[in-house]
């Protein structure tokens, strides 16, 4: 099983082909929920203090906006564990934690600055298109080590 | 003021929640007594909003500011205020921030503030700001007040200066300038001297407004009946000394430690910024800079007025390194006048840069607060704008001719 | 770090299926694991539990039409007064328009799926090229 990294990375389609096809997606939704689980931390409603954007140093310069780094915090450290990514382009849009475009071109770089195994393509408009996003997605998913046939 | 409503504030901002601010923001919000709101937004209008505005912003978080913008001014969200913010050094947020405030402001009588944070910003940072914001939310009567009546006073217990005037129907009857010491002692000797001045007993006075960094403490001390922040007052102070009441009108305080660009209108704030990280945009730049040419400050704006600041190299707006850059200069043998001339231009240029992007600048423009006293500055500042700035009577005394113009609105009550 | 089968995650369950309805799912899950709390909302089913009962839970659901019921899991429980519409005053949250986005995908997505499964081979998808300039050119000329 590998650890695939999606972007967006909030997108209910590309966390299911990956749990689907037998791989872990590392995904927004999970590191959201670790934060606002968080007992004791009383900064609604997402609960990122001053202390991200300074983590988020890791990732971007301190020039870079307290926005950016702040999101990069939760991002850095999924890339940094990703074993392969899915990057979709052309995505409808996407606020919050994908609602930032300077954040989404840095997330985009930093999963394909790490080398690891990638496939990149654009969000589907049509039934062809469709065939060829998800078929192209479950090759690839399967190419990746432990990778299992679809249940 | 605490048992009026709660005043709705519109959160218009990208980043806010990601930023580790958020929490400063409903913070500085609950201290107010304000809500902090979202405005409600049709889904469907996002996929076009780009185009609608006519900014297409790639981040989608400010195309759904521009959206949230257009439910505040079109009433489908109902707001008292409107909060602009996004991160510091993000230039597309500072495009779509400006643009969405002028259209608010274009659009709509809300009053808005916008501003740039960092993941360093307080509550306390936001507190003058916010309150301001709510108090023209819900005191759009009293600000709507044009003549003082009756016998008050007003006290500006400011970082620098403390100052106090006694009115009587719409004249100056009797004013105090102290430098700040301790906050009450100085207050009282401020107060005592314009009471002195007036010849009235503090028991007369009918009743009393306070402004300032210290007006919690002195307004408590006094029994205020009226205690504001310096942005309203200030406004007001302002565009009643200048006769410029109805209209359009812009005000720039420079005070002893920050300054604030208002823009105004009927005499009431729309837009307003407020300075206030460094000290090189301030009264103590000028205040330095005539202790380094060994001249009294108030000797200094009619030495400025004679030289000609392009003569003098100056390198930062900084008070330390700016200040050096002018020691330079001096020793270089530059005259005391280009020297002052080049002081009054950095303190002016740093607003400029800072600050006079944030509001519309509209005519009349009214320069008040002790820094206007310098003659050098409202000519520098002339000269950067090519407009004519005015400094009105009393200009030092702004916040408390607001204060106790403001709180002639409680003498009937 | 490895998932701890007592935290509790919530999942949403969306469907994009013409054989399953709504109430379908709901009923599925109801009749399973008690320690299961869910909510309806426009796009499916949220599911809060036990990551273990939950994951249970979704698997007997998906397994209803398994190419066209699709699963997230979501960051926050339901109804979290944090996200809550109501105590945000008003103002949809972040998530919700994308999900619409992507939940009007899914007729696409599972057509996809079930060719996937049926082994059908995939198709050329051919995308329109920018036009050359020189045909543009051309088209110029023969309007003018």
């Amino acid at each position: 099983m590998a650890k695939v990294i999606i972007y967006p990375t909030n997108s209910l389609i590309l966390s299911d082909l990956v749990e689907r096809f037998g791989h872990k997606p590392l995904a927004m939704m999970e590191k959201i929920k670790e934060k606002v689980a968080t007992v004791g931390v009383d900064s609604p409603p997402l609960n990122i203090t001053a202390e991200e954007p300074k983590n988020g140093l890791k990732y971007a310069a301190v020039e870079v906006p307290a926005g950016v780094r702040g999101r990069m915090a939760i991002v850095g450290p999924m890339v940094d564990d990703a074993e392969a990514g899915i990057i979709v382009s052309e995505s409808p849009m996407a606020f919050g934690c994908m609602g930032c475009a300077r954040t989404n071109e840095l997330t985009k770089f930093l999963i394909r600055d790490r080398g690891i195994p990638l496939l990149e393509l654009d969000f589907p408009k049509d039934d062809d298109e469709g065939q060829e996003f998800v078929y192209k997605i479950a090759d690839f998913l399967k190419s990746l080590p432990d990778g299992e046939a679809e249940a | 003021m605490k048992n009026e409503s709660a005043v709705k504030v519109a959160l218009v901002s990208c980043g806010s929640e990601y930023a580790g601010v958020h929490g400063e923001l409903e913070e500085v919000a609950r201290s107010v007594d304000a809500k902090l709101i979202f405005p409600e937004v049709d889904i469907n209008i996002l996929d076009d909003i780009g185009r609608d505005f006519g900014l297409e912003a790639a981040s989608p978080d400010l195309r759904l500011m521009m959206a949230r913008a257009k439910s505040v001014v079109e009433g489908i969200t109902n707001v008292d205020g409107v909060f602009i913010t996004s991160c510091f050094r993000c230039a597309e947020a500072a495009i779509v921030r400006n643009e969405v405030r002028r259209y608010i402001h274009k659009h709509s009588d809300i009053p808005v503030i916008s501003y740039s944070f960092t993941e360093r910003t307080t509550a306390a940072t936001l507190m003058t700001r916010m309150e301001a914001l709510t108090t023209i939310a819900r005191r759009r009567h009293l600000l709507a007040r044009e003549h003082q009546n009756g016998l008050t006073a007003g006290i500006d217990s400011g970082s620098t200066t403390t100052k106090a005037v006694v009115m009587r129907d719409d004249k100056i009857i009797g004013s105090g300038w102290v430098p700040t010491i301790k906050v009450i002692d100085s207050a009282t000797e401020a107060y005592n001297k314009a009471l002195e001045d007036a010849g009235v007993k503090a028991e007369d006075i009918q009743a009393l407004g306070t402004t300032g960094y210290g007006r919690f403490l002195v307004g408590e001390h006094f029994n205020a009946q009226l205690i504001q922040e310096e942005i309203t007052v200030n406004s007001k102070g302002a565009v009643y000394l200048a006769d410029a009441q109805q209209g359009a009108a812009t005000v720039i305080d420079i005070g002893g430690m920050d300054n604030k660009a208002i823009s105004i209108q009927d005499g009431i704030p729309g837009m307003f910024t407020m300075g206030g990280i460094c000290a090189g945009a301030s009264g103590r730049f000028l205040d330095m800079t005539s202790k380094r040419l060994g001249v009294d400050i108030t000797e200094l704006g009619a030495l400025a007025v004679k030289g000609m600041q392009d003569k003098v190299d100056m390198n930062s707006y900084c008070i330390v390194f700016g200040i050096q850059s002018l020691v330079n200069s001096l020793a270089k043998g530059s005259t005391q006048e280009d020297v002052a001339a080049a002081a009054c231009h950095s303190v002016v240029e740093q607003i400029f840069e800072q600050q006079l992007q944030e509001v519309d600048v509209k005519e009349p423009l009214i320069l008040v607060g002790g820094s206007s006293l310098i003659e050098g500055v409202p000519k520098a500042l002339s000269e950067l704008l090519n407009i004519k700035v005015i400094v009105p009577p009393n200009s030092h005394l702004i916040g408390a001719v607001g204060s106790a113009l403001l709180a002639s609105g409680y003498v009937e009550e | 770090m490895p998932d701890n089968e007592d935290d509790v995650i919530t999942k949403l369950v969306v469907l994009g299926s013409d054989s399953v309805l709504p109430i379908d799912a709901a009923l599925k899950i109801y009749e399973s694991k008690t320690g299961i709390v869910i909510k309806e909302t426009c796009f499916g089913t949220m599911v809060t539990g036990s990551r273990a009962d939950v994951n249970q839970v979704v698997k007997e659901v998906v397994a209803l039409d398994k190419n066209h019921i699709f699963v997230k899991e979501r960051g926050f429980p339901p109804g979290d007064d944090r996200r809550c519409r109501a105590s945000r005053g008003g103002g949809t949250r972040p998530g919700f328009y994308f999900m619409q986005e992507e939940a009007g995908m899914l007729p696409i997505i599972g057509k996809a799926l079930d060719n996937y499964e049926k082994g059908l081979p995939a198709k050329e998808v051919e995308r329109k090229k920018r036009m050359k300039v020189s045909q543009l050119k051309d088209i110029i000329e023969s309007t003018s």
